[in-house]
């Protein structure tokens, strides 16, 4: 399916309004709803990433087009579970236990979003137990998120944690003061400087 | 040269007797609370309870005997209110969740929820809705978003005013005299003058306020500087205006006993990145900052300080060109920021005021022969030429272990 050009160009430059009118003028035409998600929403989403990744886009960019994309998205959601079409993945996120920041997650959980994943966002100073409890609804993917360099250590425990009762899950960090090394020595799978480094490090891992 | 002299070398670009230091002259240049308390045991000093000069950070009050001990060259006029609203006063104990005692200000009035979370009250009025958190077992607080429905046909920029007033008698008063207290302490009086950050995102949910009206949300307000700029240009605009009336006022009580004004702690970067173009820069806030330090250049002999964490190296040009004339806190460990580029770039026109050592690794999480290697070597690329003032890249934080900032101190002292 082609590219509907209204809704991509309307969610790349976060105008709400436009992109509902489309996918609403879309569904009416009888556009194939997939074909929305991959071929527009996903696809606008992917290069407001890379804008950001090249400085071209910032912050407040990326939060309006993830706005957006989630109004588009809205309304294609149900018809998506109607005709039995499944998320790429189901992802949890959530900052860790003792840190109240969110920008950061936030941003990586709307990217992963618009790259056709099912995120759940389980908030702010999360416990070992809420992200369990997330892959016992299913998640295959965690990301855990930490700004303080005083609660980054609690991103540890919660792997071991994790890992000794779900090996199979994927766990993904990130935040100001982790680094690859950091991510290595506490046994990660994996670590995004950025929320668009964060979405090819999953699909390098669901690919595999 | 004494203390206030040496500084003062280093920010004219002079080569100093040897490098300033500042721990506790700023908001963004302190020590958390509880590091302080070990370092006064760590240096034998009189056994006291410390006083805590931001209870957002939890940043302790660094005392003349601890200055003398850390090598500190500057001493702050704290603003008259913290970021919770209320003055410094009438010091009462309070007991942190790590069972430290400390002294807090007799309004400091705190609520245990049902989460364990320490949430702190604005004004100290307990009667209000909180505007501070402190997750259980944290050592800071954020501030708690209050945001009422937005609607976009009555948003007013009058409700993002309200914490922009005329400055107060009490407040010039305690200016007034809190200057003349310190001006003969031979250090570098360091002062924050309130009302001039444009936008400082931790400000903007308004902990201050009772009940904040306008746009207080922190994502909300990022998007803002993309879509509602010219929302943004009327604050601006009028929040110049009211500051420009208070500096005069300032002025004409603390004249220039005054070394250092702290004028924003607005951050433009990320860790990789920033949070707006430098075009946005350029056109959002630059007129404002330009307004505001042409007057202070014309008027005072103050030296301005603008603080900026994150990756902002493609916008020194502009911050110089704003009328900065410090930069902290030198987030070396952020992309760009590479300390020999920006000596090398920048060094003769700006003063760094940090990267003297990094904060996010190195300081809590390495040896102290790591931190004491990262600080000889910044204080070898910063120092020639002066233009530097030794700190932390932003405050030390809590669980920093104290054999590290010994190593550190140890560090700037085998390279004097």
């Amino acid at each position: 399916m082609a590219r509907n050009e209204q809704l991509y160009q309307a969610v790349y430059k976060g105008d709400q309004k436009t992109a509902e009118q489309a996918v609403l003028k879309a569904l009416e035409d009888g556009e194939d709803v997939a074909g929305l998600l991959e071929d527009s929403l996903i696809p606008a989403m992917k290069q407001i990433g890379e804008d950001f990744e090249c400085g071209e886009a910032f912050v407040p960019e990326m939060l309006i087009a993830a706005r957006t994309m989630s109004k588009a998205l809205a309304h294609l959601k149900p018809l998506l579970g109607e005709s039995g079409i499944e998320p790429k993945g189901k992802i949890c996120i959530g900052t860790v236990k003792g840190d109240l920041h969110d920008i950061g997650k936030n941003l990586v959980g709307m990217m992963l979003e618009g790259a056709g994943y099912e995120v759940e966002d389980l908030g702010v100073d999360c416990s070992p137990e809420k992200f369990e409890e997330a892959v016992e609804r299913g998640a295959t993917f965690v990301m855990l998120s930490a700004l303080l360099t005083t609660t980054m250590p609690v991103m540890k425990d919660i792997v071991e944690y994790l890992k000794a009762k779900y090996p199979e899950v994927h766990i993904l960090i990130g935040g100001a003061p982790i680094s690859q090394e950091y991510s290595d020595s506490i046994g990660a799978d994996g670590y995004g400087a950025t929320a668009s480094q964060a979405v090819t490090l999953v699909e390098g891992l669901v690919a595999k | 040269m004494n203390s206030k002299q040496r500084l003062l070398a280093a920010l004219n670009h002079q080569t100093p007797d040897r490098i300033p230091v500042d721990f506790g002259g700023t908001l963004t240049s302190g020590i958390h609370v509880s590091c302080v308390a070990q370092l006064r045991d760590y240096y034998g000093l009189e056994k006291q309870l410390v006083k805590v000069l931001d209870p957002y950070q939890m940043l302790g009050w660094v005392e003349d005997d601890l200055k003398e001990a850390l090598g500190v060259d500057t001493v702050c006029v704290a603003p008259y209110k913290t970021i919770f609203g209320f003055p410094n006063e009438n010091w009462k104990t309070w007991k942190n969740e790590q069972g430290l005692e400390v002294l807090v200000s007799e309004h400091f009035r705190t609520k245990i929820d049902a989460n364990g979370d320490t949430l702190v009250y604005p004004q100290g009025d307990t009667t209000a809705e909180p505007s501070g958190r402190m997750p259980k077992g944290g050592y800071f607080f954020d501030t708690i978003v209050r945001q009422e429905p937005i609607d976009e046909e009555s948003l007013d920029p009058e409700d993002n005013l309200e914490e922009f007033q005329p400055i107060t008698d009490a407040e010039l008063a305690y200016l007034e005299s809190s200057v003349a207290a310190v001006s003969e302490s031979g250090r570098a009086v360091v002062t924050s003058i309130g009302g001039t950050a444009l936008g400082d995102i931790a400000l903007v949910p308004g902990p201050f306020l009772k009940h904040p009206k306008g746009i207080r949300d922190i994502q909300e307000w990022y998007i803002s500087t993309a879509i509602r700029k010219d929302y943004l240009h009327q604050i601006f605009s009028r929040q110049v205006e009211i500051a420009l009336v208070n500096l005069e006022k300032i002025f004409e009580r603390v004249g220039n006993r005054v070394d250092v004004v702290f004028l924003c702690g607005t951050d433009f970067g990320t860790q990789t990145s920033s949070f707006c173009s430098l075009d946005t820069y350029r056109e959002l806030y630059k007129p404002y900052y330009r307004q505001l330090t042409e007057w202070i250049h014309g008027h005072t002999t103050w030296k301005i300080f603008k603080h900026s964490c994150g990756a902002v190296e493609k916008f020194i040009d502009d911050f110089i060109e704003s009328g900065f004339d410090i930069l902290n806190p030198v987030q070396c460990s952020a992309t760009g920021m590479e300390p020999e580029k920006l000596k090398r770039k920048y060094g003769e026109r700006i003063v760094f005021w940090g990267g003297g050592v990094d904060t996010q690794q190195v300081l809590p999480f390495g040896t102290p022969e790591e931190v004491r290697a990262q600080v000889r070597q910044r204080c070898e690329i910063f120092a020639p030429d002066g233009g530097f003032v030794f700190n932390t890249i932003h405050n030390i934080q809590a669980r920093t272990p104290i054999e590290n900032i010994v190593a550190m101190l140890e560090g700037i002292n085998q390279f004097k």
